[in-house]
């Protein structure tokens, strides 16, 4: 706890404020959206939770995966099959899903770099696992295979959070929850040992080993981390949506599409995939709130659209946008850096 | 051999493919000294700095540090025995500060941000480079690049600093500076210092004594003075016929 403080008194008043501020208005966003726009937030909170769970093993360690729907999935479907068939309620089930990611997590991380299996073969290694994971679950009939799985679905009116049954509203709640806990967790992170052993690894590896840093350790704390809290935005999802198909949980886009944010928004940086979420859920709601008003029906437009934007990102913005907002704020780097 | 040298090399060698680097090397420091590794380009200096500090294993031959066989040990691992190395070609933490890409080093055997801040920042003073402790290390001129390598290395606590060619680029008065600061590190806080170097002006100020390596092996040892008359050196780096 006194850590925690300490983080907190370290940022400079004008980012505590804000940030006190921005906490304030999440808080009381239910009571003055509608149902449709508080959807609309809990997908900005929800991609900014997996945004910052990716930007941990990569913006901070520099390990690129392209294969996090694995973690999303089994996190899922861990949960799910557990609250389906024992009734086991989902808080439990989060437990259980984290054990299952950390340890597929530690199998993935142990070939990759026990091996050497580093940048582009450790991106295909992470596809790989994510691809054969969902032939996995096209046949494994417990979980209802390819028809998918559905969970229990109840009145919206009641709010039963033992269970996760209920109100939008509640996963609003939790969603911000998780968003606002990955934050908090990615700022500490970034200010210990550990977030400074990452960076030295994402920056030379050779370099980290002579300055005494156990490059093998870090790089599985790092994955660790990363798949223990998609694991979370499994469980989240599974108990949102309520149904679960391999084809898409476990699909290739649904990885690309939770690197997105924190690209946009700016690798590496703690604000970067909030920023990045909120960017793109804007865009892709109001494009299609657009194509709706004109009339067109154009399926797969979302998708060229985030091609386009994640294009333009890499073209003009290589850091994301947070860096050039950070500095229009006049935060400077204090969002990087302990201030003295 | 030498019972009270803090590294004991002895009978080192590695090859490449067949191409040997190291041959059959030995030499030892003893605790508090100032000792010098030259010899031309492609002698195998920096592969035995490798070998010395973990990044590659020796195929055969012992490395000692402090009593401890270390031969074959991760770089890691060998720097919390208290060694500390830099890199011939500068290999900073291009996208964090300067004062971070330190940090790294002073996390060595402690978890806590403020002893490792603490470390560094005394570090980067020795160094004479703390008031560019807010910029990224990417932003660094080539000679600053080599002091952060320094400071870096001197962060970990390290009782032997390996220090590969680290004045090379400098002009003389940096140099004068920078031997004055190892001089100092050596005198006030005993660290013992083994350093490859082209620069002669270094060696001759700093090294009590002076091992000469080529093609791979140790051609003779002594004090500067005894070595720059050495008519093998002379002949290992100047050709045979120039004598």
């Amino acid at each position: 706890m006194s850590e925690l403080r300490a983080l907190f008194s370290q940022a400079s008043a004008r980012t505590r404020n804000a940030l006190l501020l921005l906490l304030a208005l999440l808080l009381l966003a239910p009571l003055l959206l509608d149902r449709y726009l508080l959807s609309l937030m809990i997908l900005v909170l929800y991609f900014a939770f997996v945004g910052q769970a990716w930007n941990i093993m990569m913006g901070l360690c520099g390990q690129l995966s392209l294969g996090h729907a694995l973690y999303v999935g089994l996190g899922a479907y861990t949960a799910a099959a557990l609250y389906q068939h024992f009734g086991l309620t989902p808080w439990l089930g989060m437990l259980a899903a984290v054990l299952v990611c950390v340890a597929m997590a530690s199998v993935i991380g142990w070939l990759a770099f026990r091996f050497g299996i580093a940048g582009t073969y450790f991106a295909l290694l992470t596809i790989a696992f994510a691809e054969f994971t969902r032939i996995g679950f096209d046949h494994f009939d417990w979980v209802g295979a390819s028809g998918g799985f559905f969970l229990k679905v109840v009145q919206q009116g009641t709010t039963d959070w033992l269970n996760l049954r209920g109100h939008p509203r509640m996963f609003y709640f939790l969603a911000l929850a998780l968003a606002v806990g990955a934050f908090v967790l990615t700022a500490w992170l970034m200010r210990s040992r550990a977030g400074y052993y990452f960076r030295a690894i994402r920056d030379n590896e050779e370099a980290a080993r002579a300055a005494g840093v156990n490059t093998f350790r870090y790089k599985m704390i790092a994955i660790q981390i990363s798949a223990a809290l998609t694991a979370l935005a499994g469980v989240f999802f599974a108990f949102y949506y309520n149904n679960l198909f391999p084809e898409q949980i476990f699909n290739m886009g649904r990885s690309i599409e939770i690197i997105l944010a924190p690209i946009i928004g700016g690798v590496g940086t703690l604000f970067g995939p909030v920023i990045g979420a909120a960017l793109l859920t804007l865009l892709s709601e109001g494009l299609t709130e657009l194509l709706q008003i004109l009339g067109i029906q154009a399926p797969g437009l979302k998708q060229i659209l985030y091609g386009v934007a994640l294009a333009l990102s890499i073209m003009f913005m290589p850091h994301g946008v947070w860096p050039g907002i950070a500095r229009r704020l006049g935060l400077g780097r204090d969002a990087k850096e302990p201030q003295e | 051999m030498n019972r009270e040298a803090l590294l004991d090399v002895a009978g080192v060698s590695k090859s490449f493919r067949g191409l040997s680097a190291v041959a059959d090397a030995s030499l030892h420091v003893a605790q508090g000294e100032i000792v010098a590794l030259i010899g031309p380009n492609g002698a195998g200096k920096t592969t035995l700095f490798n070998l010395i500090a973990g990044a590659l294993a020796p195929d055969c031959g012992s490395i000692r540090f402090d009593g401890r066989d270390i031969a074959g040990m991760r770089a890691d691992q060998v720097c919390s025995t208290g060694i500390g190395r830099t890199f011939q070609l500068v290999k900073p933490f291009a996208d964090m500060s300067v004062l971070d890409n330190v940090m790294v080093g002073g996390f060595r055997g402690n978890a806590s941000p403020t002893v490792a801040r603490e470390r560094a920042r005394r570090a980067l003073a020795a160094l004479h480079i703390d008031e560019l402790r807010g910029q990224p290390a990417s932003s660094l001129t080539l000679p600053d690049r080599k002091k952060l390598e320094v400071a870096r290395a001197l962060a970990t606590q390290p009782r032997l600093l390996l220090l590969d060619e680290v004045m090379a680029g400098l002009r003389p008065t940096e140099t004068d500076v920078m031997v004055q600061t190892f001089t100092r590190l050596n005198r006030e806080q005993s660290v013992t210092i083994l350093l490859i170097e082209h620069v002669m002006r270094a060696v001759m100020a700093l090294a009590q004594r002076v091992y000469v390596l080529h093609h791979g092996e140790i051609i003779a040892q002594g004090t500067p003075a005894e070595v720059t008359r050495d008519p093998r050196v002379l002949e290992s780096y100047l050709g045979a016929d120039a004598l």
